[in-house]
């Protein structure tokens, strides 16, 4: 079951061609904006026409500082007339980063939503409440148009206030919900203490999680809480937000929309595509956006192609779910670390809590990783044996995933706050950091 | 049966006054303490109060992570070598535990043992066997 089922199932060759030709259209529209219009290897492209798509790696990389540096209007290549919207980050910390979008865009960013949802089984019988903030944030309009475009009835419920979101839920028999995974906990939460369980006391089948990494394990919690399937949902606002890429039924990665997108996977340090099936930073270039075309944007997500194909039949490849983000990783006694690989261990132990911290600090001119756990309430059985083997278990687990040796320190259930959002998990005490 | 009750603890200042300040609102009495302390960070904390169940009731619900495990409680005498007299016993009777503590009873001489191990009804016949005498809750916890 497709959304459109001749470009999902496309042939490699046939969707490389459909890629070049709109990537040609791109690089023309691109170079109306001020910041591309100026860089002579985009114009060198474009006089010699392109053979293959390989020829991308001729075009200069765009970061999210070039697009800070171009703020206001430097990345803009259509006439301002024509745009109808904007989205921008917060931008608490310089320029905020702003994406501009004509009618075509928006029109081709909801086909995309509504092609993800669908992907997942989303049907337009289905009641979909989507618990995320509008306004310049993505997640709200992007998967309003989207879920609109499919034809569910929709349930603009914003963020925040759990007992409204569930009255919502049960008043209208809320069948699909969106949110970020973090904030699923506090509500599941509130469902208990109203003394409502979500798996009798709802009509939920499908949760759709994004905008905040998570692991395997974190989804199946979520899944088992709330007794659905819960399908990861994959964007970023410069690529317009959700709906860049999505889990299909099969649960196994990502389809990455490869006819809206060009998709690169490289070491952010050499800056050459990793091989297949290796992790690198996600590098995107659009294809079907007029207002703002961005060409090989440094998304600093880290992920890799999941090699084979899909067993749902589309030929978009998948993405492994996001590993960290080249800017979260912190390197201690000369390894590389991304706190994902952490989450994911303690995820695993049903004896210690979801909220953990890693603290990086220096004792005796040594630096140490300290992961800070908590031991769930109803594992203490005041057994001093049983506490210091899982302290050496989880010291072992973490040396063997990232190759440095932890300390591992068991704190009192409910000391760790809570997470809020997009918690920070790490604390870097480092006399020198690196 | 005869309890303790054990919190987990981290090693920071006013932990165990945390402890302290729940028992002496409900008027629990504490008859003994012994802290157990690693270099980690944390440590176990391990009491014997005048009512253990309330105890673990109350310091649960102050969101502290306790448990009752089971005891058994010998007596010795107040006097120099009573322990040693005791342990010898122990000893003969083949019981190997890891944690222990004590505590003088009354001004009579007595003074009781607590041994914390892992199975405590093979520990209990064992010391039965041998003529020990194990010593029963009222007196252990005081009321």
């Amino acid at each position: 079951m497709y959304w459109e089922k001749e470009l999902e199932t496309l042939d490699r060759n046939a969707l490389e061609k459909l890629q070049l030709e709109r990537l040609t259209k791109s690089l023309r529209q691109a170079v109306n904006a001020p910041c591309y219009g100026q860089i002579p290897e985009i114009n060198n492209v474009i006089k010699s026409g392109l053979k293959s798509i390989e020829q991308i790696r001729e075009l200069p990389f765009t970061s999210k500082e070039d697009l800070r540096n171009g703020f206001p209007w430097g990345f803009l290549s259509a006439d301002k007339r024509e745009v109808v919207r904007l989205h921008s980050s917060s931008g608490t910390t310089g320029n905020p980063t702003v994406v501009y979008h004509n009618r075509h865009d928006l029109e081709s960013w909801a086909n995309l939503m509504a092609r993800s949802i669908f992907s997942a089984g989303v049907r337009d019988t289905d009641v979909f409440q989507n618990i995320c903030g509008y306004g310049l944030f993505t997640g709200g309009l992007g998967f309003q148009y989207g879920v609109e475009k499919l034809g569910c009835l929709s349930i603009p419920a914003g963020a925040g206030n759990s007992l409204r979101q569930i009255k919502l839920m049960r008043d209208f028999g809320t069948s699909v919900a969106h949110a970020i995974p973090s904030y699923l906990g506090r509500l599941f939460d509130v469902f208990k203490d109203e003394g409502l369980d979500p798996r009798k006391d709802t009509r939920l089948h499908t949760l759709v999680i994004g905008a905040e990494p998570h692991t395997e394990e974190h989804r199946q919690r979520i899944e088992e809480l709330f007794g659905v399937k819960a399908y990861n949902s994959f964007g970023l606002s410069e690529m317009n937000g959700p709906g860049v890429a999505f889990e299909c039924t099969e649960q196994d990665g990502l389809h990455i929309w490869e006819d809206a997108y060009v998709v690169e996977i490289i070491d952010p340090i050499t800056l050459q595509p990793v091989a297949m099936g290796e992790i690198g930073e996600l590098v995107m270039t659009t294809l079907d956006r007029q207002a703002m075309p961005l060409l090989r944007y440094r998304t600093r997500d880290l992920t890799r192609f999941i090699p084979g194909a899909c067993k749902c039949g589309r030929t978009h490849r998948r993405l492994d779910r996001i590993a960290g983000r080249s800017d979260d990783m912190f390197i201690i006694k000369g390894c590389n670390v991304f706190p994902m690989q952490i989450e994911g261990i303690l995820l695993k132990l049903p004896e210690v809590g979801d909220d953990y911290r890693i603290i990086l600090d220096t004792m005796d001119d040594q630096d140490e990783m300290i992961i800070e756990v908590e031991v769930k309430k109803e594992w203490f059985n005041g057994d001093l044996a049983f506490l210091n083997n899982l302290e050496r278990h989880i010291t072992r687990l973490v040396r063997d995933e990232v190759l440095v040796r932890p300390l591992i320190k068991l704190v009192e259930p409910g000391s760790i706050p809570k997470s809020e959002g997009k918690a920070v998990r790490v604390f870097d005490h480092r006399q020198n950091k690196i | 049966m005869t309890y303790q009750i054990s919190i987990f603890l981290e090693n920071k200042l006013g932990r165990l006054e945390k402890v302290t300040a729940v028992l002496k609102d409900a008027q629990i009495n504490i008859r003994s303490i012994h802290l157990n302390h690693t270099a980690n960070g944390w440590g176990i904390l391990n009491l014997v109060v005048s009512n253990p169940e309330l105890a673990l009731e109350l310091l649960n619900q102050s969101g502290m992570s306790a448990a009752l495990r089971e005891i058994v409680v010998v007596k010795m005498a107040d006097t120099p070598g009573g322990l040693d007299e005791l342990l010898k016993c122990i000893a003969k009777a083949g019981v190997n535990f890891t944690n222990a503590y004590g505590r003088v009873v009354d001004d009579g001489g007595n003074a009781f043992f607590v041994i914390d191990i892992q199975d405590i009804p093979d520990a209990r016949a064992k010391l039965e066997n041998i003529g020990l005498e194990i010593i029963s809750n009222p007196l252990v916890y005081g009321v």
